[in-house]
């Protein structure tokens, strides 16, 4: 990018030059760019090769100045201006040339470091586990790990140790790990998986988030006819649910108003997505919106259901009762 | 939905959004480069891309090339046309050739204005590269600036021993304006029966006065040359006629009635652009009109995007298919 590197090197390095190099890695990840794209723009930003080797996630990514690929190259030579990826971590993104580093490049290699950070923990950290990384995520969750080990594990995860991140559990006993942007502390990346959300906490206390987690998986549900219910439940948004969750289990004796659901449930293949949805429907119209039927089937239906529990759901204690021993019948099938 | 030839503002749809990579290049230059030029701000324009211009020491990419500017008669009562010559250097067989028609939106440029890459390509594979200076718009309207090109290639034929070209193989190519005046020279070709190219390159071409695709509304005040800045050039080399029903295709291309009979053409072009749907058209033309056209399509790119930011992966494949066309054309 002939123009551009030339405008940010003609750019006094205390004015322009260092909102421009924010501004391009900034939109880099705002548009979901991938690592070569961000060593693309390191090289071009700096008019010199540079070089991404990252050994944990077996990452190598290498450009000349004009943005090709390189491969190979030998090994860097440690006089080259280079970053890490995480504070005390080994150098992983190098600027092949003698140092030291100009204010402009010191600063394109800083910005450009921590955007390949956060899509190595976009890209490695939640969706696409590798082996390698999936047992450190074991490490990092582990309440009996020792929290040096854990701390460790999460910087080979390319964790921000000082930062907040929250576990996630998943059918079958997975887990997975998510880091917090401190700027959207509130943005879970929950996809369309089958999982529990836990808090988010600091990176050493991650076992904890993993245990509320867990517990938030409890509450959910395929999401399917058969089994209706949330897919995906955060266990900071359960409230006084959570206790429910530390009582009950498989082996717990089912209190009367669960006995009941299950044989209100037994009577029609309609009757657990219909109860579903006037427990969780702002409005009974809303109810059957959600599950496609007309207000007056809705009516006739609940009035069979109403019959089989041995209670009213058109009031808001009923519609409690209902989802209690909606929640409670989840909470049989899991421990 | 079926695009209207009248879609208003109101009623366009959400622009295709940009590759990440060009998006990122874009803002850090958006100051330089405003998606809309009024002839108000032409002046500036000009004098921005001059600096931006390559020396003849640049040119001669440390003696690859000899580089010498020949002055050759222009159309007839017109003052001389001036053709930039750049010839691989120790070269004794007779070589294809590119004749490059700039780009700068009928109103800037002059025969320097990038021809970066077509220098990359005579270095490649081995031509001579012509590049045609032309009279800009709106001091010299239409037909000047094709007229200075059609001298020009004629000249270049007639003189293909003489510049060691072979005059069967040479090459008519131009970037955006200069696309549109690249396809002008081959119907001007086809209907004076001038010197037939052995192929066209139109790099996102400048097509259509009309100014009036859904991709011409979709882009308006993003990315590059939006609509606005096509209504300046246009109507800087048409003034009153632009749009209306008497434009020549020598002036916009699209307004040719028969495509037919043309040589061989590439087009590509973004999917981000204003010329997005005259270019796609043009090529849908050819194809039907029983011609041989490849056409390619770049997701996300704005106008030009390669020059801007050529270090971007788009802009490396982009231009690795144009090369690898040439070569398909050249070498068989």
């Amino acid at each position: 990018m002939k123009e551009l590197a030339g405008r940010l090197a003609a750019l006094d390095p205390d004015a322009g030059a260092a909102m421009q190099v924010i501004t391009y890695f900034d939109r880099l990840l705002e548009g979901r760019a991938g690592l070569a794209a961000l060593v693309r723009g390191a090289a071009v930003l700096t008019g010199h090769p540079v070089r991404l080797a990252d050994e944990p996630h077996r990452v190598f990514v290498r450009v000349d100045a004009e943005g090709r690929r390189m491969d190979g190259g030998g090994l860097p030579d440690p006089a080259w201006p280079s970053a890490p990826l995480e504070p005390d971590g080994p150098p992983a993104l190098w600027l092949e040339r003698p140092g030291p580093a100009g204010v402009v490049e010191a600063m394109v290699l800083e910005r450009a470091s921590a955007a390949i950070r956060t899509v190595l923990v976009r890209t490695r950290g939640w969706a696409h586990e590798a082996a390698p990384d999936q047992a450190m995520t074991e490490v990092l969750l582990d309440a009996a790990a020792p929290r040096g080990a854990r701390l460790r594990a999460a910087r080979r995860l390319g964790l921000d140790v000082a930062g907040r991140a929250r576990a996630v559990a998943l059918a079958g006993g997975a887990a997975r790990v998510q880091a917090v942007d401190a700027t959207r502390p509130d943005a879970v990346d929950a996809g369309d998986e089958r999982a529990g959300i836990g808090p988010a906490v600091p990176v050493a206390d991650l076992p904890e988030s993993l245990a509320a987690a867990r517990t938030a998986l409890r509450f959910t549900a395929e999401g399917t006819d058969r089994d209706p219910g949330p897919r995906v439940v955060h266990a900071d948004r359960l409230g006084g649910l959570a206790v429910l969750a530390s009582a009950v289990g498989p082996d717990t004796e089912p209190v009367p108003d669960v006995r009941a659901l299950e044989r209100a449930v037994a009577a029609a293949p309609w009757m657990l997505v219909t109860l579903d949805a006037v427990a969780t429907g702002s409005s009974l119209r809303a109810a059957a919106a959600a599950i496609n039927v007309h207000h007056s089937t809705l009516q006739d239906r609940l009035a069979g259901a109403e019959h089989e529990l041995g209670w009213s759901v058109h009031d808001p204690q009923g519609r409690l009762r209902l989802q209690l021993a909606l929640a409670l019948r989840r909470l049989h099938r899991t421990a | 939905m079926t695009p209207s030839s009248s879609s208003s503002r109101a009623d366009r749809m959400p622009p295709p959004p940009f590759d990440p990579e060009l998006a990122a290049a874009l803002e850090v230059i958006r100051e330089h480069v405003p998606p809309s030029i009024r002839l108000e701000t032409l002046d500036t324009m000009r004098q921005l891309r001059r600096q931006l211009g390559p020396s003849d020491e640049d040119l001669r990419r440390d003696g690859a090339f000899d580089v010498t500017e020949r002055r050759v008669p222009g159309p007839q009562g017109a003052p001389d046309v001036s053709l930039l010559i750049c010839r691989p250097t120790g070269a004794t067989a007779p070589l294809p050739a590119v004749y490059y028609v700039h780009g700068g939106g009928m109103i800037m440029g002059d025969n320097r204005t990038g021809i970066e890459e077509p220098l990359d390509w005579a270095r490649e594979l081995g031509l001579v590269l012509v590049s045609v200076e032309y009279r800009l718009a709106p001091d010299h309207p239409h037909p000047a600036p094709v007229e200075d090109c059609y001298a020009g290639l004629v000249w270049t034929a007639g003189n293909a021993a003489e510049l060691g070209i072979d005059p069967d193989r040479l090459i008519v190519a131009g970037t955006s304006a200069g696309g549109g005046l690249a396809a002008a020279l081959a119907l001007m070709v086809r209907d004076r029966g001038g010197p037939t190219p052995a192929g066209q390159v139109l790099l996102c071409p400048m097509l259509d006065d009309r100014n009036e695709t859904p991709s011409s509304h979709q882009m308006e005040g993003l990315g590059i040359w939006d609509r606005n800045s096509n209504d300046t050039g246009w109507t800087a080399l048409l003034g009153e006629s632009r749009g209306g029903p008497d434009v020549s295709p020598y002036a916009a291309p699209a307004r040719a009635e028969d495509l037919s009979g043309l040589p061989p053409t590439f087009i590509d072009v973004g999917s981000a652009e204003t010329f997005r749907d005259e270019d796609v058209a043009y090529a849908t033309r050819i194809w039907q009109a029983g011609g041989q056209a490849e056409l390619h399509v770049w997701p996300g790119g704005f106008h030009g995007f390669d020059m801007l930011a050529p270090h971007a992966a788009l802009s490396q494949d982009a231009r690795a298919a144009r090369l690898r066309w040439l070569r398909r054309l050249l070498e068989g």
